[in-house]
């Protein structure tokens, strides 16, 4: 039972454990060739990610346009931002954004993964044909989506017919229905594919235990939260890594449809940093945005791993 | 023990190598006999214009330079706009860029960024005949001309004359007028004006400038951009008074639009009116071209001098140009008369050419309406974002389309643009 549990994440050290067995000291035995395709990838990454990164946390205290020299202002940007009510409009926008986007795409694509974990007619081509938006950028699927959600556009005629006009709305230009007409946009293209982690997650768990347990007389909600979601804490981790980080990083589909529009109602932090770092040239108050985006993606992250880690020793 | 999975990928990495290293080679190698076959270096001429006729009028007229080879990169007009700084600042500059004439490109002379062309300016030079007003919008603030405007347009109210006859309506001379226009349109069911302030929310301040000329002035709009007026003055109110009266009369679609979605309802005859560029006659269909007219925003106040918004578009050449020769002998190319002529001719919109020896009588009546227009008007002011800074314009398209969603709140509107345009002007 345990080995099975730990099948997903134990591949790996089962598969070093042999070669360590095989080979003695670990390092010592590791071929040149290796630490070259290591070091190198390692070195490119430092140069063009961290460094840049890094950059990114000293333009924070300084106000740049992009020429000249950069004026050291120190905390200045952080303070501005305190103040500014449109940097608030576009934090409580992530929040809603995380919530909404992570929630709806897990428990759809968790639906969707248990309801098409079964051989049956047409499973596969239900399984392609959510996967599908996934093969589309971002980009295309908020210009696919604003044409949907556009005045007289399909989803106001559907509305028409249903005989629910009451309900037809400029959707990306109200400011009450723009944030989410945009957020059901980007579930609808990030379903399939959280659907498709958790497949995978349902192909490693193991069905006896399931047949065991409906045999003791568990009924399938509970055979689903008891014997088949701890089963799935592996990609759990994932899924919420992932979801994290996407809705934390989403700026394409926000500003291929709405631009932060109307009026900075659909701001999320991204779309700001972008707008005032890139439109504006604001490079040092971009930056500082930037940075409360890493701290909060890190924070989020490290937190829920150290609580995975901790689960995990006990 | 570890020789045969080493020895095949030393193989890979060898086979990988081979072919890599003459693909390298052959790049450098065409980099060179790029610039010893055009006898001097190469120039490289960014472009932010992407709407299809004028990129490909341009591409045609860069095509047909004798000069040395240019290379033309045209980029989205948004990264355009956010790379420029760098690429003026990069080691290796494109040596042309095309940008708008004013406060932007007077920002880069500001930082030497800019190549000096006041020999084009100069007698005998491209630009010696042009327009006094053209000479002041290309000189930095040190005196030396920095920019090569090559077109420009005006901005007006557009409409189609066959649906003003079908309408029994005829062009307002007089503001009241105008409402009295709007009004009876209205009442026969069509949507007075119409505008695309969804995805392209700079289009609300058209109205915004032309109401403040109208009211207060080219001088104190200029002012109040440049920070010397609080947005809180109760002459802005009386511009959102204005704005405010017009806002039942725009098709409610307008802030699910852009600006040429905005054409839709006038090609249908649902709309009647749009206070737009003149680059909108691109964006009708080509047998309705010839049916659009235009009439000036009719005088609010007659003490007010005349005002048009006429905004410029031109070249300027890095500081950094790695051949400022040659970039000057693309700059004067593009500024001549027949390259002008060309470019206006295929690019299919109803720019003006800034050069005066351009022949215009085989132009439009509605380009020929539209130089009257401005060789006639007191004063010319270019555009919300281009006699500011694209900074100003972001929180006058989120002050203008709030205002535009709620137009009672007036002296919320003002409060919060000015705190906005605060952090702008102290930033």
């Amino acid at each position: 039972m345990t080995t099975m549990q730990r099948a997903p994440a134990g591949a790996a050290p089962s598969t070093r454990g042999t070669r360590d067995r095989r080979r003695g000291g670990p390092l010592r035995r590791v071929p040149l060739l290796v630490w070259m395709f290591l070091l190198v990838p390692l070195a490119v990454e430092l140069f063009w990610v961290f460094w840049p990164a890094m950059n990114s946390f000293s333009l924070s205290f300084t106000s740049w346009k992009g020429v000249g020299a950069a004026k050291p202002v120190g905390l200045e940007n952080y303070q501005r931002l305190a103040a500014d009510p449109i940097f608030h409009t576009a934090l409580r926008n992530n929040v809603i954004w995380v919530v909404g986007f992570g929630g709806l795409s897990v428990v759809g694509g968790l639906a969707l993964a248990v309801a098409l974990n079964r051989p049956g007619r047409g499973v596969g081509f239900y399984r392609s044909a959510i996967y599908l938006p996934m093969v589309i950028s971002l980009a295309v699927t908020g210009l696919f989506w604003r044409v949907m959600y556009q005045p007289d556009g399909p989803i106001d005629a559907g509305l028409g017919v249903l005989g629910l006009d009451w309900l037809q709305r400029q959707w990306l230009a109200d400011p009450d229905t723009a944030l989410y007409a945009v957020l059901i946009a980007a579930v609808w293209r990030q379903v399939g594919y959280i659907m498709v982690l958790y497949l995978a997650g349902l192909k490693g768990t193991d069905p006896t235990l399931e047949e065991a347990a409906a045999v003791d007389g568990a009924n399938a909600w509970q055979r689903f939260w008891r014997i088949v979601m701890p089963q799935l804490r592996g990609v759990n981790t994932v899924v919420f890594a992932v979801t994290v980080i996407d809705s934390l990083r989403t700026f394409d589909i926000v500003w291929a449809m709405t631009r932060g529009g109307p009026y900075n109602t659909t701001q999320l932090l991204s779309t700001y940093m972008f707008q005032q770092a890139f439109t504006v040239v604001n490079l040092g108050y971009g930056s500082a945005i930037a940075v409360v985006i890493f701290l909060l993606a890190i924070a989020f992250i490290i937190t829920y791993l150290a609580r995975q880690a901790r689960a995990e020793e006990s | 023990m570890s020789t045969p999975p080493f020895s095949r990928r030393s193989f890979l990495l060898g086979a990988a190598s081979l072919t890599t290293v003459p693909l390298l080679a052959s790049c450098v190698g065409t980099g060179a006999d790029g610039g010893a076959g055009g006898g001097t270096t190469a120039l490289t001429l960014q472009s932010w214009i992407q709407d299809a006729g004028p990129k490909a009028a341009l591409e045609s007229v860069v095509a047909a330079f004798d000069g040395p080879p240019v290379t033309l990169n045209s980029v989205a007009t948004e990264q355009f706009r956010a790379q420029l700084s760098t690429y003026l600042t990069s080691a290796t500059p494109p040596d042309v860029l095309g940008w708008y004439a004013g406060s932007v490109a007077n920002s880069y002379a500001d930082e030497g960024l800019l190549l000096d062309v006041s020999d084009l300016w100069a007698p005998g030079g491209a630009c010696a005949n042009f327009s006094d007003a053209l000479r002041a919008l290309s000189t930095g603030a040190d005196g030396k001309a920095i920019f090569v405007p090559q077109n420009y347009y005006w901005w007006s109210i557009f409409y189609k004359k066959s649906a003003f006859q079908q309408w029994g309506v005829q062009p307002p001379k007089t503001w009241d007028e105008f409402i009295a226009l709007c009004d009876t349109l209205k009442a026969r069911g069509i949507h007075p004006l119409t505008n695309g302030i969804g995805s392209t929310a700079w289009m609300s301040a058209g109205w915004f400038d032309y109401l403040n000329l109208r009211i207060n002035g080219a001088g104190y709009h200029r002012e109040l951009l440049a920070g010397k007026h609080s947005f809180e003055d109760p002459q802005v109110t009386a511009v959102l008074e204005q704005y405010a009266r017009l806002v039942p009369y725009f098709h409610p679609n307008q802030t699910s639009w852009d600006a040429q979605q905005a054409v839709t309802p006038m090609v249908n005859n649902e709309a009647a009116m749009y206070l737009v560029g003149a680059f909108c006659t691109e964006y009708f269909p080509a047998d309705q071209r010839d049916d659009l007219d235009f009439f000036s925003v009719p005088t609010i106040d007659p003490s007010v001098p005349s005002a048009e918004e006429a905004p410029t578009d031109g070249f300027f050449a890095a500081a950094g140009s790695q051949n400022p020769e040659g970039a000057k002998q693309l700059l004067s190319y593009l500024a001549s008369a027949p390259a002008q002529q060309s470019f206006i001719e295929k690019s299919g919109s109803s720019n003006l050419p800034t050069s005066p020896d351009v022949d215009t009588s085989t132009f439009s009546p509605l380009v020929q309406k539209g130089i009257t227009l401005l060789n006639e008007t007191a004063e010319i002011t270019q555009f919300f974002n281009r006699d500011s800074s694209d900074a100003l314009q972001t929180t006058a398209d989120a002050a203008l389309t709030q205002f535009i969603a709620n137009p009672s709140d007036i002296r919320g509107t003002q409060r919060q643009w000015q705190q906005a345009a605060q952090q702008v002007f102290s930033s």
